[in-house]
């Protein structure tokens, strides 16, 4: 199909039914997330078993979604040369489900850390104990 | 503590090692052993969402039962990683068994008496929702090929994965609410998912480019 791409796009084929390929590196290849996708689709509402066409569709969509979001966060975050928390959520303000994900997502990993540090505090108090 | 990892964590590693092949898994649901879940209780129930109130507002109201607790479990299965895999087998079992809510007990019994009452296949459906999740390392490398900057950092990653999370389940509920208004049944189809895409543009929830894409 020649309108599977752009030239020097990709190497992945055009899948059927799909029409929104992504300017991606050539390193892209298909089903990145197809396994997780499954899953994840099973878990929102679609069959046990995905139709394939729909999984990659969806993987499309969600990767133009990330990249449409991470220019927009650079556009933001002054071109700093790197991404920060900030710029995101910022992006998402507007989103509340979304916004008090990430918050919630952030809030854990702190915890999670301290858990982390308070548990090889404990590990090293054994070892020299030992 | 001596127990080296949150439940949750555990839970997604096992899931990693041995992905099964369809998301009905019974293989993968069957192998847990019954397990003390009370060690591992306090210390993931203080990790699990603490905001979960906000989480069951906002569920979308056309698939109610199966997706209504949003909860932070597989996103914190998501992003430890760096854990060990022990106790992996209990932790699934702790993982159904912890009604994720916050600390006020109205939620949680409510969540109880939710979750007690699901049918089997309500629970499986439960189970993958909670416990699905786009890996880092990918998203990492599609983030890395997306800025050119190899720094990106971990929180950013985890971030990420969340929302493309969310995003995937807004696309879904939507493609089934064009489902039902249709009258059709059985798996999604993609004419669904691209109506059901064309519906959150119109709401303004996909950020729009400000440059058009060229080449399609």
């Amino acid at each position: 199909m020649s309108s599977s791409g752009a030239a020097g796009q990709s190497a992945k084929p055009a899948k059927a039914g799909s029409s929104q390929p992504s300017e991606t590196s050539v390193k892209r290849k298909r089903g990145m997330f197809q396994k997780d996708l499954q899953h994840m689709m099973y878990g929102f509402g679609d069959d046990p078993n995905p139709i394939p066409e729909s999984v990659a569709l969806v993987e499309d969509i969600v990767v133009e979604y990330v990249t449409d979001m991470v220019h927009k966060a650079q556009d933001i975050g002054s071109k700093r040369g790197k991404i920060s928390i900030e710029d995101f959520l910022y992006l998402i303000r507007k989103d509340t489900p979304k916004l008090n994900r990430c918050t919630e997502l952030l809030s854990m990993q702190e915890e999670l850390k301290q858990a982390r540090k308070a548990f090889d505090v404990d590990e090293e108090k054994l070892a020299s104990l030992e | 503590m001596n127990q080296s990892k949150d439940p949750f964590e555990a839970a997604y590693e096992e899931q990693e090692e041995s992905p099964p092949d369809s998301p009905l898994a019974p293989a993968d649901y069957d192998r847990r052993p019954a397990s003390p879940p009370s060690a591992a209780a306090p210390a993931s129930q203080n990790a699990a969402t603490a905001p979960d109130d906000e989480e069951t507002e906002h569920v979308n109201p056309s698939d109610p039962s199966p997706s209504a607790p949003a909860s932070a479990s597989a996103k914190i299965k998501g992003k430890s990683k760096e854990e060990d895999e022990d106790e992996e087998e209990e932790n699934m079992e702790v993982e159904l068994a912890k009604f994720p809510a916050s600390g006020d007990p109205n939620k949680m019994a409510k969540m109880q008496t939710i979750l007690s009452q699901f049918t089997e296949d309500q629970m499986t459906r439960y189970e993958s929702f909670r416990r699905s999740a786009l890996q880092k390392a990918t998203m990492r490398r599609l983030l890395v090929s997306i800025t050119g900057s190899q720094k990106i950092s971990m929180p950013v990653t985890i971030v990420v994965c969340g929302i493309a999370k969310m995003f995937v389940g807004e696309l879904i509920e939507t493609a089934r609410m064009v489902m039902t208004e249709r009258n059709e049944s059985g798996p999604i189809r993609p004419c669904h998912i691209r109506e059901s895409y064309r519906r959150l543009k119109l709401e303004g929830k996909v950020p729009k480019r400000s440059v058009p894409r060229l080449f399609r």
